[in-house]
């Protein structure tokens, strides 16, 4: 099984109505993974099969009904004893969907907008029927229950995200004495210092931090700038002076003929679930894409009991019908795979920045959309600091220099 | 089927992308408006760069970096529950202000398009929204195909691409009845004229009334209603439930319920009138700007644009809440005022939810979407005057704790993207319509107070037919310019959001 470790004092879960042993607090979706579980749901209009891709709630491909909720993120939501998890937007089932037929009918694509457009019956019959298969999930059962007050903050300095960046900043106006807060979503600082597949990585600084705390936005109400925070089941309005943004990025979907299958994974995805939650996602996983981040998640696939292949090639198609069975590359053609982890840049999570006035411009080398800032990571909004992937596609130790360039900068200005 | 898929959780694949570029859509507001990329869960976390790239690729006027713009994010980061929302708290004395700013300009200069404009056209349009498409492609049916519409952003860019879709025939006057009632005929045959779905489904809109004032106006609007044929009835609270059972009641008195109302999608209407009214060889010109008219003789003899000058006979305003920055230009004063409304769309659920449910004490409004997002809104009556389209916080608790208040189940439901949109005031709520006095060729298509979509259809057609036969016709002279100045106010009391 793909469990590295066995589970100590393991908690059950309920899965589709099957009792199943899970560690607590590690993801749903680790847990469903570990009993070698990859299909997780069913798309939108053509209900192809999907499974989790970039765990870390930055696509919808593990949404799942939990305890009554739909569309819960199972690559974020914890495992607690006696959870009951079910899949969604099936019929009559995930396993078997019997408007998986709409994949096949519609080979390339759905044109909803001209599909039976002013022609009379069918146009009502297609309203009656879309109407029908619209929608993810069911209304909660029940009324939530009342949430505590949100809670406002006033601070001088925040920063957002104890990854490479962040961490390197909080070292640095650690050392200066500088105070500051920093919030950061996961219930570890390190980001892909302790998650993701890449050489020569330095231990993270342990810095003082805000765990599962999770910014939401940055508003801008009346002209005052906050941070809407979501901390440990209630909302948190931060107001500051200076924000360093060091989020990171969202992985990418590679466009290749069946990339949403269960089992095409970005790297990053499949890197920390070994490192963080010790599940290897599947026993042979290729590991394709950028080189030196598929090199290094190959070795770590290899230390986990797996067997790395097809290490830095160009996919050039997936296949399977429920999940991945194989992946076509151009230096190896076809071979068998219980995994397709993608390698390579992200996509840099310039929202905030956005939000907060920053520019976002297309950089044409690095072909994605990157925050506009100055040596120090100061933006178009003097308020705004950015620092990290946010920036461009760059290692970690590069995102720790920005970091720690931008306290600098603080620390100048104290 | 081995697609490859752009936006999973739209399934979006590529070829589809491809086929929106195919079809002239070169920027990324716009192809994610017309493949619905990057509008699901993840919010084009997963997908925007791809969808750049495929642009960057495959594009035939090849873009160039700075064209390349990302789409507005819209908060939250993540989706986020109403319930969250709902447990903040805001001050309703104090006027909201400032906001996540909306789009740093979606008129990018840098999508302006190289190729000059038409020198002289008969008619030129100004504003790319519904009404002023509605009316190129009515002018186009009549014969009238020298006719030039500019549009200063993207299509969709402005109010007819922000609104909730929502279609009533329950209004407080019988013109707006009557237009309304015409419009829903146009809008349900509209598939079949203009070859595109719009996705018209007859749910009805419930009006729920809390106080005894707002009961008397329901029940004057619905007497006026059967007048009218519109079959508008007063029900309990009780029968008001049958109709949503997830709705409590709370405070409600009393309340309106037309089965015959209706939302609809309202982006396909700008693509279905643009595409049509461009085959009958009208030119819709995006990214272009208005900057000036040259007037001589009591007349506009020019429409001056960032792209050339347009000389021509007829010049019609239809840009919406911008209507009375442009008419400055022209020397005109219109009373209009822009007022934004913030507006919020839900993770998509199965359907629930038949009609539009709207307190109208409140102002709030929400309907569930061909797509199964609660949409909805809700004015905010300390909202000053001035365009302004950012997003705020306190619009996401006020409606969050109104909504949940209404619908209790929706509490742990999550808030996927936050949008406003402006409203187009007039001092009666009434629509500007017709000449303007001592500029004889200026006409005028706006002030429809946050109810623009749902009259355009049969506007744009009474006004087309207005101005190809000369016919006299009553909308055009009694909802005139003049009216303020010679104090003949048109009330209507029917506003919601």
């Amino acid at each position: 099984m793909p469990r590295i470790n066995p589970v100590e004092s393991p908690v059950t879960i309920e899965f589709e109505g099957e009792q199943l042993q899970a560690r607590a607090g590690e993801p749903i979706a680790a847990a469903l993974i570990a009993r070698g579980e990859l299909l997780f749901s069913r798309s939108a209009k053509y209900h192809r099969p999907r499974g989790p891709f970039c765990m870390s709630g930055g696509c919808g491909q593990c949404l799942m009904r939990v305890d009554g909720i739909p569309n819960v993120a199972t690559c974020r939501e914890p495992v607690t004893a006696g959870m009951r998890i079910e899949r969604q937007n099936a019929m009559p089932d995930a396993g078997i969907d019997l408007l998986r037929a709409n994949d096949f009918v519609f080979r390339d694509w759905f044109n909803h907008h001209e599909f039976m457009a002013g022609v009379p019956i069918a146009e009502e019959l297609l309203l009656k029927i879309a109407r029908q298969l619209s929608g993810l999930g069911l209304l909660p059962e029940r009324p939530a229950e009342a949430r505590e007050p949100a809670v406002i903050e006033h601070h001088e300095r925040v920063i957002v995200g104890a990854g490479a960046a962040g961490l390197a900043a909080a070292r640095h106006l650690t050392q200066h004495d500088v105070t500051y807060t920093l919030f950061e979503r996961e219930l570890h600082v390190g980001g892909r210092l302790i998650s993701a597949a890449e050489p020569d990585q330095p231990t993270p600084w342990n810095a003082p931090a805000r765990l599962g705390a999770e910014v939401v936005g940055l508003f801008n109400d009346a002209g005052q700038p906050f941070l809407a925070v979501i901390e440990r089941g209630r909302l948190h309005l931060v107001f500051f002076k200076k924000v360093l943004l060091a989020l990171g990025g969202h992985a990418m979907l590679p466009t290749f003929p069946n990339n949403d299958l269960p089992g095409v994974m970005s790297g990053r995805a499949v890197a920390s679930l070994i490192r963080r939650h010790g599940v290897l996602a599947g026993q042979r996983v290729a590991c394709v894409g950028e080189v030196t981040e598929a090199r290094a998640l190959a070795d770590l696939v290899k230390r986990a009991g797996g067997e790395p292949l097809a290490i830095g090639e160009e996919v050039v198609r997936a296949h399977g019908l429920r999940a991945v069975t194989a992946v076509t590359t151009t230096q190896s053609g076809k071979v068998s795979c219980d995994v397709v982890a993608t390698c390579g840049a992200l996509s840099p999570a310039f929202e905030l920045a956005r939000s907060g006035s920053a520019e976002v411009t297309w950089n044409p080398e690095q072909r994605c959309f990157v925050v506009q800032a100055d040596a120090h990571g100061q933006t178009a909004n003097p308020a705004v600091f950015v620092a990290g992937e946010m920036r461009g596609p760059m290692a970690s130790a590069a995102a720790a220099q920005q970091g720690d360039a931008a306290a600098a900068a603080w620390v100048v200005s104290r | 089927m081995s697609k490859s898929l752009v936006c999973t959780c739209e399934d979006v694949t590529a070829s589809e992308v491809e086929h929106a570029i195919s079809k002239g859509f070169c920027d990324i507001e716009s192809v994610k408006r017309f493949t619905g990329f990057g509008t699901g869960i993840c919010q084009g976390k997963q997908c925007l760069t791809a969808v750049a790239r495929l642009l960057e690729q495959k594009s035939p006027t090849r873009p160039r970096p700075e064209q390349l713009a990302a789409f507005t994010p819209r908060p939250p980061l993540f989706p986020t529950e109403f319930s969250y929302w709902a447990s903040a708290s805001f001050d309703p004395a104090q006027a909201p202000s400032g906001g996540v700013p909306a789009a740093l300009d979606f008129a990018e200069p840098a999508l302006r398009p190289s190729a000059p404009i038409k020198a002289k056209a008969k008619v030129v349009i100004i504003g790319g929204g519904i009404m002023g498409l509605a009316l190129a492609w009515n002018l186009a049916e009549r014969g009238e195909t020298d006719v030039v519409v500019l549009e200063k952003g993207y299509l969709c860019a402005g109010a007819s691409g922000r609104n909730g879709g929502g279609i009533r025939a329950q209004w407080g006057t019988p013109t707006l009845i009557t237009l309304a009632r015409r419009s829903q005929e146009l809008m349900k045959r509209f598939a079949r004229d203009m070859g595109i779905n719009v996705w018209f489904r007859e749910g009805g809109y419930l009006f729920l009334a809390k106080s005894d004032e707002v009961v008397r106006r329901i029940e004057k609007s619905a007497a006026l209603h059967n007048r009218h044929g519109v079959p508008t009835q007063i029900i309990t609270p009780d029968a008001a439930r049958d109709v949503v059972p997830q709705l409590t009641m709370k405070g409600v008195k009393a309340a309106a319920w037309n089965p015959k109302d209706a939302v609809i999608f309202p982006w396909p209407f700008l693509w279905g009138y643009a595409q049509q009214a461009q085959k009958r060889g009208v030119q819709v010109e995006t990214f272009t700007n208005v900057q000036g008219f040259e007037l001589s003789g009591g007349k506009v003899k020019k429409v001056i644009t960032d792209r050339g000058d347009i000389a021509c006979e007829t010049v019609v305003l239809a840009a919406g809440a911008w209507s009375a920055e442009i008419a400055r230009l022209a020397g005109v004063h219109l009373p209009n005022e822009p007022h934004r409304h913030e507006i919020c769309s839900s993770e998509p659920l199965k359907p629930f939810l038949g009609p539009l449910v709207s307190v109208l004490d409140s102002g709030l409004y929400f309907s569930q979407s061909m797509r199964g997002e609660i949409v909805g809104g809700m004015g905010d009556p300390r909202e000053p005057a001035g365009m302004n389209l950012s997003s705020t916080a306190r619009f996401l608790t006020r409606y969050s704790q109104a909504l949940t208040e209404q619908l209790p189940q929706a509490g742990e439901v999550k808030i996927l993207r936050q949008w406003a949109g402006p409203y187009d005031v007039t001092p009666d709520n009434s629509p500007i319509l017709g000449k303007t006095k001592g500029l004889e060729n200026l006409l005028h298509m706006s002030g429809f107070v946050g109810h623009g979509f749902m009259m355009a259809p049969a506007v744009a057609e009474r006004m087309a037919q207005w101005m190809t036969t000369g016919e006299s016709d009553e909308l055009f002279e009694r909802f005139t310019l003049s009216r303020f100045a010679e104090g003949r106010l048109e009330r209507e009391d029917m506003i919601i959001g």
